[in-house]
């Protein structure tokens, strides 16, 4: 088709839809309410299902041993009794931790502690503490606005250091360079060795049996600290076997109870192999003392393999593409009879271009052209009904009359937001809308005999 | 240049098979002005319809300019009628929305022809017809003469070998069907074939040929050779 034709279509589309203005607003209207129900589903299907360190999805792992008891009826109420537990215990954690086959590892988990900001104006107040291992900042890539994470000897220490994150950072130092400044937390001194930048992974891969889309800590303490201060656990603790209990901290640590995560960084696969087979060494070795009473169902998944097995996309997540889907099906349909009711009406000056010259293919494609401009214009609306949409969604649902911090509206934002590549789906579902309600009737009306429409006119 | 060779054209339905054309034979010379007059019911626009590649007939042959078009595609049809017929008809087919510049131009659109080109043609055949000043004007704000003129001359702007006219006069009072079958009479002395249906037999009489259909079949009522006066109409004031 030459550039002239696709100008004289483009022309002819303009004036036919200049020419019946509430026609072409009713289609419109109909693909705008069509594609503002598909494009709000599938922005948040699209935010909540990316993986936020594809980069390195393949080079992490997290580490799951199955030390449940016996199989029993309680296995029915678990979602995924397939699945061993997501969290390991301490001393399973701290005999994974003895292996130097991964080029990294890190166990941890999410604790609160006060912190007493010792100025005038401040009360202590509470905040959220992931208690990690050295080796989180590097496994994940985390930015930093000052300074580094801590060394893995400051671990052993535990040497009292800490790392902020912004937000915290901001309501202490007013955002400035608080590297080597004293926090008091826990009633004592803890020496900043650095500050993160924005950081905000969606999903929270590293933390989804217990949020998958939360906002993360505060601030961030070595690991060794959890047994000198006896740091609370704020996650989960899960006791697998009839017999284990926590009822003290000392429990925690030594009973079948598991509330740690624990993954590991290997980039090359013989490290996998080789770890796995220490994994599995060491649970038939527990097997000795009446522990791993199941058979081997040890797992070391990647990051998108822990996504799945978390079910961060949900059923209902799924279920509600799927009906938006429909919804645009069935605008699609009724767009559909609108253009066939309008071609048609419009047979008589059809017949007569087919006269003079008009091949079959002229007019389909010149009434393609036209449900296609709709379709764009539909379209465009559309996103703009999509962005009210998900503007009403944020406020709705993730703003918070008790936490409208700026972490927890980034996080907001970040789980409704329309990226380029959903702009560019948008401006796609727009054009392939536009061609599928226009395909039948377009060919429909190339189809007519036009001495029918001639004479009659 | 025009010939049919035994055309049928048939119409069926579940129930019923109408034969509006049976076994025409007809040849068409260039420059000719050929009436086709007959009853209501007839054939005489299935006729033209077949002549201008509108409708495919049933059995037959047809040969334009030597060319088989018998069974031809639709893209090569409508390649055919943009580039060697045009048509006028009855109720003059106008887009309303569109002006009168814009209603001459049509059939050049679907020749890609270039700009400059197009407007040569289109104020020359506007001129032609007497209304080169009106070229903004919308087809409401004309007369049905008017009307038809910028049909014809949108018929004129491809520069077609043939001219189908299917009851131009139809719609117009006597003094406007004057105007328009003096206009075809210059038309067709510039050279160009005009097949013109027709039920008034005063206009009949002004074409050189006069074929009559009954029943789908044709006969010859009259032929006037290129030489001899058209029987001509009273004049009237254009």
């Amino acid at each position: 088709m030459t550039r002239f034709m696709l100008l004289h279509d483009l022309r002819l589309a303009l004036r036919s839809m200049r020419h019946t203005p509430v026609l072409t607003a009713l289609t419109a209207g109909a693909i705008a309410c069509g594609i503002a129900a598909a494009m709000i589903a599938l922005t948040l299907y699209h935010a909540r299902s990316g993986n936020p360190i594809w980069w390195k999805s393949d080079q992490l792992f997290a580490v799951t041993l199955d030390n449940r008891g016996p199989p029993g009826p309680q296995d029915q109420f678990q979602r995924h009794p397939e699945y061993p537990p997501f969290l390991v215990t301490y001393r399973d954690a701290k005999a994974l931790s003895q292996s130097n086959i991964p080029t990294r590892s890190v166990m941890m988990y999410r604790s609160v502690g006060i912190i007493e900001p010792g100025k005038p104006g401040l009360k202590p107040f509470s905040a959220s503490i992931r208690m990690t291992t050295a080796d989180f900042f590097q496994m994940f890539d985390v930015p930093f606005l000052f300074g580094s994470g801590w060394t893995r000897s400051a671990d052993d220490g535990p040497d009292p250091v800490i790392v902020l994150g912004r937000q915290l950072n901001d309501k202490l130092f007013a955002g400035a360079n608080s590297v080597g400044k004293l926090v008091t937390l826990h009633g004592r001194q803890f020496r900043v060795v650095g500050v993160i930048d924005n950081w905000m992974p969606v999903p929270k891969f590293y933390d989804l049996p217990l949020n998958s889309f939360g906002v993360p800590e505060d601030l961030y303490m070595p690991f060794g600290w959890t047994t000198a201060l006896q740091m609370p656990n704020a996650g989960i603790v899960s006791c697998v076997t009839p017999t284990a209990k926590v009822g003290s901290f000392n429990e925690l640590l030594t009973q079948d109870c598991v509330w740690l995560e624990y993954w590991v960084e290997m980039p090359r696969v013989a490290q996998r192999q080789r770890f796995q087979t220490f994994v599995d060494n060491y649970v038939r070795d527990q097997k000795q003392y009446g522990r791993f009473v199941r058979p081997l169902n040890n797992r070391i998944v990647n990051v998108s393999t822990w996504l799945a097995m978390n079910d961060v996309i949900g059923e209902e997540s799924r279920l509600q593409v799927a009906l938006a889907g429909l919804f645009l099906a069935v605008c699609i349909l009724n767009t559909l009879g609108l253009m066939l009711a309008k071609f048609l009406s419009g047979a008589p000056v059809t017949g007569l271009r087919r006269a003079l010259g008009a091949s079959r293919r002229d007019i389909v494609r010149q009434h393609l052209t036209e449900v296609v401009v709709v379709g764009i214009f539909g379209g465009l609306c559309g996103l703009l009904l999509s962005s009210l949409g998900l503007w009403a969604i944020r406020t709705l649902t993730y703003n918070s009359a008790f936490d409208n911090s700026a972490e927890r509206l980034a996080l907001a934002q970040a789980l409704s937001h329309m990226d380029v590549t959903m702009l560019l789906l948008a401006a796609l579902v727009s054009v392939v809308a536009g061609v599928l309600a226009g395909i039948y009737p377009a060919w429909r009306i190339g189809r007519m005999q036009p001495a029918l429409f001639l004479k009659s006119q | 240049m025009i010939e049919l060779q035994d055309v049928g054209k048939a119409y069926r339905t579940d129930l019923v098979e109408t034969h509006a054309l049976r076994g025409v034979t007809l040849h068409l010379e260039p420059g000719e002005f050929v009436a086709i007059t007959g009853p209501s019911g007839s054939g005489k626009t299935t006729l033209l319809n077949v002549l201008g590649l509108l409708e495919e007939a049933s059995s037959g042959r047809y040969l334009l300019d030597g060319e088989d078009v018998s069974g031809l595609k639709d893209d090569r049809c409508s390649r055919i009628r943009n580039e060697k017929l045009g048509f006028v008809f009855q109720s003059f087919n106008l887009i309303p929305d569109f002006d009168i510049y814009d209603n001459v131009e049509v059939p050049l659109n679907y020749r890609g022809m270039p700009r400059a080109e197009r407007h040569r043609r289109i104020t020359a055949a506007l001129e032609r017809v007497g209304l080169g000043s009106r070229m903004k004007h919308v087809p409401a704000q004309l007369s049905g003469g008017q009307q038809q003129r910028v049909a014809i001359a949108r018929a004129l702007a491809g520069d077609p070998r043939v001219i189908l006219a299917d009851e131009p006069t139809g719609n117009l009072d006597t003094e406007m069907s004057g105007q328009i079958m003096d206009l075809l009479e210059e038309i067709n002395a510039a050279g160009t074939t005009i097949v013109m249906v027709t039920h008034n037999p005063d206009l009949a009489r002004r074409a050189r040929r006069h074929i009559e259909i009954t029943d789908g079949r044709v006969s010859e009522r009259r032929r006037t050779g290129p030489q001899e006066p058209l029987a001509a109409a009273a004049p009237t004031a254009v």
